[in-house]
């Protein structure tokens, strides 16, 4: 009986029930606004990444994971479950930072995309560079090429100008200047009249032709011993070469030979032969 | 007096019924904490694929938080505390999805870095060849 009389309506036990029932449904009330401390850290990190239109687009679906972990996260607990509301915390905000990490990995893989672009563009932009250089190259080693043919063949053909001024004759020793004995007078080395308008072309060709070296021969006729006339013939060879070094030629551009009346280019039976053999030869030696 | 051992039976059978259910509830109390398995091996399984993407070497701190939160949640399933052990363990493996996340972002990076060079060096070569001209 002791049970049963534990359950008959006791006076007052109403009203007191619904007192206490009314005052723990306000205390709650008044606790369920707040979400835990932390979730709003969470909560500002995850609407920084969404407001990033680089995340939201490369990180759709882990944003949207993220934002179901956050809201879970900021649902409001007891003071007694404080555990849950760090836990709770702990994998929204990892969460957030997955997002970031996977957002930031598709965008660089895209980026590199845009990379891969650009260094193919580089390298088609150095392969043009290249080819147009070599291009450009060809073609000016073609015209100095043909620059260098026409120069050859201006200078060859002033060459031949300045031989026909010489009057002087090709052969395989060289161009060969004869001055005849009119320079000399009969017996003598010295070179007459000062100057010499074939000594004088001689001088200007030397000029313009530096690298050309110069034979001086003097001949002469068969009168007078042989001793005589080799040194008759080298001292007139040698005063041919005096005039030319006179005239700023280097002497060791010059060498001088006498020959005597061993080499000569006519009969000494007649007069005008013999004048022929007076003579001395200026042969300038081709080039190498 | 029948109607006193008819009172008395009943009682009895009350009482054990409270004693069978009293056993009932205690033993459920006993068994009920299992071990959170799922919780654990998902997060051995994500440390093992984040030690394996080298998440040593680029994000060493998560994934030494993620080992240390694993053995947290081993000693917490030695202790029966399962429910902390579980989330422990829930822990351990986003913190290792983490470091692999990171780990990768880092690759990438790495990859556009030497590319960007690469084709900065090209762009050199061709400002070099172009002054040379």
């Amino acid at each position: 009986m002791t049970i049963l009389s534990f359950f008959k309506p006791v006076p007052g036990l109403k009203t007191g029930a619904v007192v206490v029932l009314s005052s723990v449904l306000l205390t709650a009330c008044a606790m369920s606004p707040t979400s835990p401390d932390g979730s709003e850290d969470v909560r500002a990190k995850l609407t920084e990444l969404q407001q990033n239109p680089d995340m939201a687009t490369h990180a759709r679906i882990e944003l949207r994971d993220a934002e179901a972990a956050v809201k879970l996260a900021e649902q409001p607990l007891d003071d007694d479950e404080a555990a849950l509301a760090d836990y709770r915390i702990y994998m929204a905000d990892r969460m957030v930072e997955i997002a970031r990490a996977k957002g930031q990995t598709r965008l660089l893989e895209a980026e590199r995309e845009l990379l891969g672009e650009q260094r193919d563009a580089a390298r088609l932009a150095a392969r043009t560079l290249e080819a147009d250089r070599a291009h450009a190259e060809a073609e000016s080693a073609r015209s100095s090429q043909a620059d260098a043919a026409a120069q050859a063949s201006r200078e060859a053909e002033e060459l031949q100008r300045q031989i026909d001024t010489l009057e002087a004759e090709a052969t395989e020793r060289g161009l060969v200047l004869t001055l005849g004995d009119v320079l000399f007078a009969t017996g003598s080395a010295e070179i007459q009249g000062g100057t010499n308008q074939n000594l004088e072309k001689l001088v200007n060709f030397l000029n313009q032709y530096p690298d050309r070296n110069v034979l001086i021969e003097g001949h002469t006729d068969n009168v007078g011993s042989a001793a005589f006339n080799q040194n008759l013939s080298r001292q007139r060879a040698e005063s041919v070469r005096r005039f030319l070094t006179g005239r700023g030629i280097e002497s060791q551009r010059l060498s001088v030979y006498g020959y005597g009346f061993e080499r000569p280019i006519a009969s000494n039976d007649s007069a005008t032969g013999r004048q022929q053999n007076r003579r001395v030869e200026v042969i300038i030696e081709n080039r190498e | 007096m029948n109607n006193y051992m008819i009172r008395r039976a009943a009682e009895r059978i009350g009482l054990f019924t409270t004693l069978f259910f009293a056993t009932v509830i205690l033993v459920a109390c006993a068994s009920a904490p299992l071990p959170p398995t799922e919780s654990l091996n998902a997060a051995r399984d994500a440390i093992a694929q984040a030690e394996q993407a080298e998440a040593r070497r680029y994000a060493g701190a998560e994934l030494e938080e993620a080992n240390r939160h694993l053995a947290a949640a081993d000693q917490a399933v030695e202790e029966e505390r399962m429910t902390e052990a579980d989330r422990l363990a829930q822990q351990a493996r986003v913190t290792a999805e983490l470091a692999m996340a990171r780990t990768e972002a880092a690759k990438a990076a790495a990859i556009n870095r030497e590319m960007g060079r690469g084709a900065e060096a090209l762009d050199e070569e061709m400002q070099r060849q172009g002054d040379q001209q």
